[in-house]
């Protein structure tokens, strides 16, 4: 894969998204990382799919699960079991089923906006930071792409760029270099914007 | 003998291809919204979400058009149906409120259905969670909207296994017992329909009847869900189905689950036993 036309073609992408949302720098990385995602698996309904985010918050499933599926979670859920050892060790329910609402749709069902939105967290395996705060930032997220979203050249941009990387064959990276190179490209972006 | 031209013709002609096009216009909204509106039922058998409430957007604002240019029961119908796909609940319900002043036979019906929805929503939400369970268990029983009476379901069996937890024993055990006879009946009149399935797996496992939770989860993804979040979460329940399991089992139980288990996983795509599609490296 041609890495420096995959960084032009990124730094395309986040000039767009300066544009539409100047202020929410903290928003850029789950928008390319989702974009990207989906651009290994040919998808580009970039719209629609954005639109669903909000699906992942509300309902839908069964949430009432059992205490020993929490326990399984936790247990096996690398990170979140050395960040919650103490309260699986004491078999402390009241704790980890309130800490699960928020790690489970990230860490359990895996929405690519969503770990894209908790990524510095998770790489840094500030696990509780994430079930505390999930709620208030996930809901965040969402209003503020709100302005965005009624562009059509934003959807046009954020298009492009999921069909470039596709053509440029995004399939050969691993997921880490994927995020490594999207997370240099924003860093870069505004750095140069404080200088 | 030659008539004399009327001055009023070309207006008469003119007024008249506007009709023709407004009715076009009409007809093509309503054309139009069944379209989006079976893309939409379409995408959500194929768990495509986002794909779903587009379309389900899109059909609602050709219905709303419709309603605008001729109000018509079919044109409200499809805007209850747009709603209820996007669940606007109470919007849908006065759509088919109109819809049954207009003539739609059923709207009646399916109005008191959503707006039964609505009331077992507003009493969990104020605490009144006996009475949220018996509105909802009334309206699993007998909605005549398939949307209403799936979703009901979900939220029955979400408040019923949540009020379980904080029950006795013995007491708990005749709960989950009625909740999973409640399926039951549910799967027996619509067998088709993978969402029970899935409800009945997540009841089972409350129950530690594994096997069983197994079995029901496999038929869910067979037969498909209403979302990727739904599959997910019902693939996780199936990874740890499979884990409780092999506690269970003997040695040669066990052996013979495991190849029952990788065949599924096999045929579901997965990268291994452990690791469905959809999962990171």
């Amino acid at each position: 894969m041609d890495k420096k036309r995959a960084e032009h073609v990124l730094d395309n992408g986040v000039k767009v998204l300066a544009e539409f949302l100047p202020l929410k720098t903290y928003i850029y990385f789950p928008v390319l990382y989702s974009i990207c995602v989906w651009a290994v698996r040919r998808i580009f309904d970039l719209k629609e799919r954005v639109l669903a985010w909000q699906v992942w918050l509300e309902p839908g499933m069964v949430e009432s699960k059992p205490d020993a599926f929490i326990l399984n979670f936790f247990e096996r859920t690398e990170g979140v079991r050395e960040a919650f050892a103490e309260e699986v060790r004491g078999k402390d329910m009241a704790a980890l089923r309130k800490s699960f609402a928020g790690l489970y749709p990230v860490c359990g069902l895996e929405d690519a906006f969503l770990l894209a939105l908790f990524q510095e967290d998770l790489e840094a395996g500030e696990f509780r930071k994430i079930a505390d705060e999930f709620g208030e930032r996930a809901a965040r997220a969402i209003e503020d792409i709100k302005p965005a979203g009624s562009g059509q050249e934003f959807w046009r941009g954020m298009q492009s760029v999921g069909m470039e990387m596709a053509r440029l064959g995004i399939h050969v990276m691993s997921d880490a270099q994927v995020r490594k190179i999207i997370l240099d490209r924003i860093r870069k972006k505004v750095k140069k914007d404080e200088d | 003998m030659i008539r004399p031209r009327s001055p009023w013709r070309p207006v008469s002609l003119a007024f008249a291809f506007l009709a023709v096009l407004l009715l076009a216009g009409c007809s093509s909204h309503l054309k139009q919204a069944k379209f989006h509106y079976s893309e939409g039922q379409l995408r959500t058998r194929a768990y495509e979400t986002a794909q779903a409430a587009a379309s389900y957007k899109r059909a609602l604002l050709e219905a709303e058009k419709a309603v605008r240019s001729n109000p018509s029961a079919q044109a409200f119908m499809l805007k209850g149906l747009a709603e209820a796909g996007l669940e606007k609940w109470p919007d849908a319900e006065k759509s088919f409120l109109q819809a049954f002043a207009l003539g739609f036979a059923e709207g009646e019906e399916w109005a008191r259905d959503v707006s039964l929805l609505g009331l077992g929503s507003s009493l969990d939400e104020l605490g009144l969670k006996d009475a949220a369970l018996r509105s909802l268990a009334d309206l699993v029983e007998r909605a005549k909207f398939k949307p209403v009476r799936t979703e009901a379901a979900r939220r029955y069996v979400d408040l019923s296994l949540a009020a379980a937890s904080g029950l006795d024993e013995k007491e708990r055990t005749r709960a989950l017992a009625a909740v999973a006879r409640t399926l039951e009946k549910l799967i027996d009149g619509d067998f088709a329909c993978g969402f029970y399935h899935y409800l009945l797996s997540q009841t089972e496992s409350h129950r530690e009847d594994y096997r069983k939770s197994f079995e029901e989860a496999a038929i869910a993804r067979e037969l498909g869900l209403p979302s990727e979040k739904v599959l997910r979460d019902n693939d996780l329940q199936i990874l740890y189905i499979h884990e409780k399991m092999k506690e269970r089992l003997s040695p040669d139980d066990g052996k013979a689950f495991d190849e029952l288990y990788a065949r599924w996983t096999r045929k579901w795509g997965w990268k291994d036993p452990l690791t469905p599609n959809w999962k990171r490296e």
